[in-house]
């Protein structure tokens, strides 16, 4: 699929202690929120705190608690998401971006129970610009 | 090779699936618009297909403003609407499957979208049962859409589960009821530009030679019987991954070698071909001599016309997944001379016209057709 774009290049913001970059989709149709099933976010070695994680599409902020019921929002093919998260970090500096995207394939069903879930990273270099 | 010709010549149509071009949309390049533009002025029509819920923001819901500038542009463009790919999200909610009143409902909201956005075909997939093909039958003719199943690898048409999808359609007796051939069912070699991405990736020329001899036992061994024996299959290829030192590329060997390259003959299709109503031209590149080095595109085509076939043929290039070294825009042209050059061979043609080609698909679907405004 297209774990090269992931990672929006030049898209990484310091707002105070948070940190939040602009994500594409790694598949080829949209998914609704119930399928964005984690993420991770990880700067110069340094992991957000999975609870402070939160997850922006279509003009609207979600924890990943919250989207696991979210089927009637998609993420589209050429939107960027943004994700963000606790993490303190210069402005002005460059950083080592790393994002991992668990997402659920919800028409590949693998057993009477099961559907197909696929774990996607990308690691990109940029340099922070302040909120 | 010579198979069944039960029928006069068919004329099959040519066309491309946006899918081909994902890379170039995903990588905004070509907005919907742009694409089915350049589909137009690069001659890769006329017929056109679309996966709904890759192209159309919203998807299934389709106001009619939309669907209105939609028509338009497929009729400015000169392009032939072929068939709309719909997915059946039977896992769209996390804790538990649609069951089957909600499936249904979830893919008559796609049917209905079909109809409105003026495609006579919804390519459905395997996850959708015999008994629910069953109901969806007179959903779909009442919005006059063909409900057309993907035969994909690892599945073929001689697999039970195909089979019994056609004894249903032939105890139904619905016109609206029929396959999508997908030629990765029926491929021939494991793909060289598959093999060239992960020398890309530091694999050894020695592992490289043990994925080949091992997609190449398979195919001499046949399709696997079921699903426990793709199983051990894509076990195999993640073994080998493994045992040479490369682990991380064990899964993607099983998702491609079971999943994309089917091994199945091509006379298989013949257990299924008067149900075959779209068909998916699946093919991973073109060779320095212009040919397609691990799909048998020239036997296919030619069973297609021997076997009387004159729907759309969409060109499907699936090499885009890891080929990111060459244009896919070229890679798809070549490809489709290999198919007219295919059905001149067998004494046919491919129909380019886009006026032909809607005649000749109003004859292939006749029951569709008749409901041309069936928004």
């Amino acid at each position: 699929m297209i774990p090269d774009r992931i990672i929006e290049q030049g898209t990484l913001v310091v707002d105070g202690r948070r940190a939040r970059v602009e994500v594409r989709i790694p598949w080829y149709r949209a998914l609704p929120g119930s399928c964005i099933a984690g993420a991770g976010l990880t700067i110069d070695g340094v992991t957000a705190p999975t609870d402070s994680l939160r997850w922006r599409m279509n003009d609207a902020e979600y924890t990943f608690d919250e989207l696991r019921t979210i089927t009637d929002e998609w993420w589209f093919p050429t939107d960027s998401a943004v994700l963000s998260g606790d993490l303190q970090i210069d402005a002005h500096a460059e950083h080592e971006v790393r994002v991992d995207l668990t997402l659920y394939i919800p028409y590949i069903i693998i057993s009477d129970t099961e559907t197909l879930h696929i774990e996607e990273h990308d690691i990109k270099n940029m340099t922070a610009v302040a909120a | 090779m010579t198979l069944r010709q039960a029928h006069a010549p068919g004329t099959p149509i040519q066309g491309v699936t946006l899918y081909s071009f994902t890379r170039a949309f995903h990588g905004r390049e070509y907005d919907l618009e742009g694409l089915i533009r350049k589909v137009a002025a690069e001659g890769y029509g006329p017929g056109l297909e679309i996966i709904g819920f890759s192209s159309f923001r919203g998807f299934p819901e389709i106001d009619d403003r939309f669907a209105g500038e939609f028509r338009d542009l497929v009729a400015e463009t000169d392009l032939v609407t072929t068939s709309l790919a719909v997915n059946a999200d039977i896992g769209i909610h996390r804790d538990r499957l649609l069951d089957q009143d909600e499936l249904i409902a979830y893919m008559t909201r796609q049917i209905e979208a079909a109809a409105k956005l003026g495609f006579p075909i919804a390519r459905v997939q395997i996850s959708i049962e015999p008994d629910s093909m069953e109901r969806l039958a007179p959903i779909a003719e009442k919005h006059g859409v063909t409900l057309a199943l993907e035969v994909h690898a690892d599945q073929y048409a001689s697999h039970p589960r195909i089979l019994a999808l056609r004894d249903r359609f032939e105890k139904v007796e619905s016109p609206f009821l029929g396959f999508t051939m997908d030629w990765g069912a029926t491929v021939s070699g494991f793909a060289p530009s598959l093999i060239e991405a992960y020398r890309r990736r530091g694999a050894s020329e020695e592992l490289l030679g043990k994925v080949v001899e091992l997609w190449d036992e398979f195919y001499e061994a046949g399709p696997p019987a079921d699903q426990g024996e793709h199983g051990q299959r894509f076990g195999r290829f993640i073994q080998l991954g493994a045992q040479n030192g490369r682990p991380d590329l064990g899964i993607d060997f099983g998702i491609n070698g079971t999943g994309l390259f089917g091994p199945a003959r091509v006379d298989d299709w013949l257990e299924i071909v008067p149900w075959i109503r779209h068909v998916h031209g699946k093919f991973f590149g073109i060779d320095e001599s212009g040919e397609e080095p691990s799909v048998p595109v020239r036997d296919l085509i030619r069973l297609l016309v021997e076997n009387g076939y004159s729907g759309a043929v969409s060109s499907e290039y699936e090499g885009w997944h890891w080929n990111h070294w060459q244009s896919p825009f070229e890679i798809i042209a070549a490809e489709q001379a290999v198919q007219r050059s295919a059905a001149q061979d067998a004494g046919s043609r491919m129909i380019t016209d886009a006026a032909e080609a809607r005649s000749v698909l109003a004859n292939h679907l006749p029951h569709a057709l008749l409901k041309e405004t069936n928004a």
